[in-house]
């Protein structure tokens, strides 16, 4: 691994050399300023680099899914509103609307986020299912993630076919 | 089921073969003409009948892929869609008629009047090489079919190539289960439906299967370390950067994947030989390509795979080091030295490079991959292109559907989680009968049965629950198959140069209206003429209307479309002399507002401002709007409502009757009554205009005689 043996020379480091170092420009350093200069006693740790774990980089790739599936990218060049509003014609009050009619390649932001977070629960689901099947858990921590699993893929899934159908009246007709 | 069989072939062998020839005789009496095709009596052992199962799947999934996109070949007719493909359709049918040096070698003087365009230089020729070799191979076999069919069918066909090749790379990743579902997924998926289906002749129906093709043999050579299928992966690449533009994402992801190995501790001498050897020889075959040439040693696209290859040699040579020394602390400090001194020197070397010219910076449309803002402030005719308008949620779901729950189970690949799952599940459903099975036939097995009881005991209803996600997860699979065949036949399947809509009593109503001005174009007017139009249509005019265009699809001359792009949003006698400069003696426009037709040149206009403005700084975009609104009633812009192409669009249009109860020059696109309807023409007239008003040709008049 890289990233281990770079901290080992790192603390190597902090200890005088008297073993003798191939390396020519320390030689020449350790003569002409450093032979009449007293270099002072620092307490410094140059930092680690250290690889993140699984989990983390789980968790990152999880977050970059949801923000590009939710249209960031739309958001940010056309720049919808939040959410879109129509004015009632009785009344002349403002109502709101969530989902921008009629276009399959419009959105507004709110509607964008829901969506992709709908999108995230399933895949959180089908990992819960997948956790409760292994065999090393209590077992009421297994039934605790099946249950969640299934309710969290089933919601995502009723969801998400409610809001294309709000969206596109005509799906699957 | 495959479970039951062996119990009952391994345990009553003997009675089976006694029972065969019982079996046999009876039908055999009964009559000589009826084989009895029981799987016992065929007798193939489990293996075999895997066999049998996965080469069934893999065949019906083949079909499947192949007759997905084949609706709008049963609705219309066997045709070219779109726009790019008609020049890709010209293109090969030069190729198949004059041979190959001649296409290599091709200038074009019929586009870009009076550029020309340089063709064999500035195209991709894998698509059109491919086609002309099908057409050869069954022209061989004295198949008398026309290059049309060979265009449109190219597609399909590769899509179920494709399938078989997602088997593969599922097979390599995980098992032949996951490969199954893999190919399954990817047949239908409407993503990749929408660019390959029956018809739609581009680049990315031959360079997606190129792209899979390339992954998987790397993939393969990385896991194997074979040279053989290193090479094989070059050759691979080849292919992908001579059939798309787009083999940049390749030539970049492929870097990037053995970056993340090198990170994450997995070198090894099969990492160095594979990608040594697919990025040398991959990087010498992609020169023979004119249109990339040097890109790759050039371009600062390319310059990451060239970095990690640096590295790698880097990597290897500290190994060999290593090696050598026996001094651990000795090797510490020549590590530290070696890689200060590599770094140092490829950003010394990298900024050489960038500073002196040589290594051309990012274009503008990969930039967008950084900066997604940047296509629309700074380059509008990048940002005009519908195919590279942001994606919205509901783009996504429509193209991936439940793969968008099963991306983020497990990283990229679906269909491993579906496999393990559904593997998983099985599993636990067959544990019950297996152990009642085995406890059953074997008594010296009690005890392992036993066990197995005790577990059951403690979850009772776990088969049924696997059950109920089995057809769950299978239920998930069904809506995912409907939907993909509903978006298809409905949004995917449109060949654009015929449209159709649902007439007053619901029946289909065909608008042939392009064709026709295409067909008329070719037989009425003179064969050296010149057409201007905006650029979309540039392709279809060349390859059907067989005449000279000014600008076309290709858009790699920004000023030249920004002068038609002006020539559009003058004034009457402004454009009159930029179209006597231009030589032009047609001019084309296409106009929704009979048939309700959206996509026309009046919603178009605005790019053609916009463009226009970006060079010739007299075009202004405020001047046509009113408010910042975009409208062509009777309160537009004056500029607006005198421009040519309102003019040329509206020209008679005031003295129709679009619908029932609206006054006359009724727009039905804008759905406004139009502002100016007494529109006279004084340096065009009116060539020619379809049955549905939807193509209008202008005859540009020649200067009056002045005696």
């Amino acid at each position: 691994m890289r990233s281990k043996p770079e901290s080992q020379t790192f603390t190597a480091s902090m200890e005088p050399l008297s073993s003798g170092s191939v390396d020519p420009i320390f030689h020449l350093l350790r003569i002409v300023p450093f032979s009449f200069l007293r270099p002072p006693k620092l307490r410094l740790k140059l930092p680690t680099l250290t690889l993140p774990s699984p989990m983390t980089v789980y968790a990152l790739v999880l977050l970059t899914y949801f923000m590009v599936v939710s249209g960031i990218v739309y958001d940010v060049i056309v720049e919808p509103p939040g959410i879109g509003s129509t004015q009632d014609r009785a009344t002349g009050s403002v109502r709101p609307v969530v989902f921008l009619p009629g276009r399959v390649n419009g959105q507004y932001i709110v509607e964008g986020l829901s969506s992709g977070f709908m999108f995230v629960l399933g895949g959180v689901g089908i990992i819960l299912m997948d956790l409760a099947l292994d065999r090393n858990r209590a077992r009421s921590v297994k039934v605790s993630y099946a249950t969640a699993g299934i309710s969290f893929v089933v919601i995502a899934y009723v969801m998400s076919m409610l809001f294309i159908r709000i969206k596109i009246p005509a799906y699957l007709s | 089921m495959v479970g039951k069989a062996e119990p009952v072939n391994g345990s009553v062998k003997s009675g089976s073969n006694q029972s065969i020839p019982a079996t046999m005789q009876s039908p055999l009496k009964k009559s000589d003409l009826i084989p009895n095709l029981s799987l016992k009596t065929l007798k193939l052992k489990t293996k075999q009948q895997e066999l049998l199962i996965r080469v069934s799947i893999l065949c019906l999934v083949y079909v499947l892929a192949f007759i997905t996109r084949l609706f709008s070949v049963l609705r219309y007719e066997s045709m070219i869609h779109e726009f790019d493909p008609y020049f890709n359709y010209r293109t090969t049918l030069f190729l198949t008629e004059k041979g190959f040096y001649e296409f290599w070698n091709w200038f074009d003087s019929e586009s870009w009047y009076p550029l020309g365009r340089i063709i064999g230089g500035t195209l991709y020729p894998g698509l059109m090489v491919t086609a002309a070799i099908i057409y050869w191979l069954l022209r061989f076999l004295r198949f008398a079919i026309h290059i049309r069919e060979v265009c449109v069918l190219t597609a399909p066909f590769f899509a179920s190539n494709t399938t078989l090749v997602a088997y593969f790379f599922g097979k390599e990743v995980w098992d032949s289960g996951a490969g199954l579902v893999a190919a399954a997924l990817i047949a239908i998926c409407p993503g990749y439906i929408s660019r390959s289906v029956a018809g739609s002749y581009d680049n990315e129906g031959v360079a997606i299967f190129a792209l899979l093709l390339t992954f998987y043999l790397f993939v393969k050579a990385v896991n194997t370390g074979s040279l053989a299928w290193a090479l094989a992966s070059a050759f691979a690449y080849f292919y992908m950067v001579s059939a798309w533009g787009g083999y940049v994402f390749i030539i970049n992801l492929i870097p990037l994947y053995v970056l993340v190995l090198l990170i994450t501790g997995r070198y090894s001498m099969r990492l160095y030989v594979a990608y040594n050897s697919m990025y040398v020889l991959g990087m010498l075959l992609a020169m023979q390509i004119r249109f990339v040439g040097f890109q790759h040693v050039q371009s600062g696209e390319h310059m990451a795979a060239m970095g990690v290859f640096f590295l790698l040699q880097v990597f290897f040579f500290l190994d060999w080091v290593k090696h050598l020394l026996s001094d651990t602390k000795l090797f510490q400090a020549f590590l530290r030295i070696t890689v200060t001194t590599a770094i140092g020197v490829g950003a010394i070397a990298l900024g050489v490079g960038m500073a002196s010219g040589y290594i051309s910076p990012w274009t503008g449309r990969f930039y967008s991959l950084l900066d997604p803002t940047y296509a629309k402030d700074h380059i509008p005719i990048i940002a005009s292109v519908s195919e590279h308008q942001p994606t919205a949620w509901s783009s996504f779901m429509f193209d991936f559907h439940i793969l968008l729950f099963l991306f983020p189970a497990v990283c990229l690949i679906s269909a491993i989680a579906v496999s393990a799952t559904i593997k998983n599940l099985t599993l636990v459903a067959r544990a019950k009968s297996k152990v009642t099975q085995t406890g059953s036939v074997r008594g010296s097995s009690s005890s392992k049965g036993s066990s197995k009881a005790s577990l059951d005991q403690s979850q009772p209803f776990q088969r049924n629950g696997a059950i109920a996600l089995l057809l769950g997860a299978f239920y998930l699979l069904s809506k995912y198959a409907t939907h993909c065949t509903w978006v298809t036949s409905e949004a995917y399947s449109s060949p654009s140069i015929v449209l159709a809509a649902r007439g007053a009593h619901g029946n289909r109503v065909i608008f042939d209206d392009y064709r026709e001005a295409y067909f008329w174009l070719r037989k009425n007017t003179p064969p050296d003429a010149k057409v201007m139009s905006w650029w979309d249509y540039g392709y279809q005019i060349t390859a059907m209307g067989n005449r000279t265009v000014i600008v076309d699809n290709n858009t790699w001359n920004n000023t030249h479309i920004a002068t038609v792009g002006r020539a559009m949003s003058s004034y009457e006698d402004e454009a009159y002399e930029i179209m006597r400069s231009l030589d032009v003696d047609y001019v084309l426009v296409v106009f929704g507002g009979v048939t309700g037709y959206s996509s026309d040149d009046i919603n178009k206009f605005l790019w053609m401002v916009r463009i226009g403005g970006g060079v010739f700084p007299v075009i202004k975009e405020p001047d046509y709007l009113v408010n910042g609104e975009y409208r062509v009633d009777k309160g537009a812009a004056p500029k607006m409502l005198n421009c040519l192409m309102y003019k040329l669009s509206y020209y008679r249009f005031g003295e129709l009757t679009t619908e029932y109860g609206k006054p006359p020059g009724y727009d039905r696109a804008r759905g406004v009554e139009i502002g100016n309807k007494d529109i006279k023409l004084e340096y065009l007239e009116e060539a020619f205009t379809t049955s549905n008003w939807i193509v209008r040709i202008y005859k540009v008049k020649p200067p009056n005689n002045r005696w």
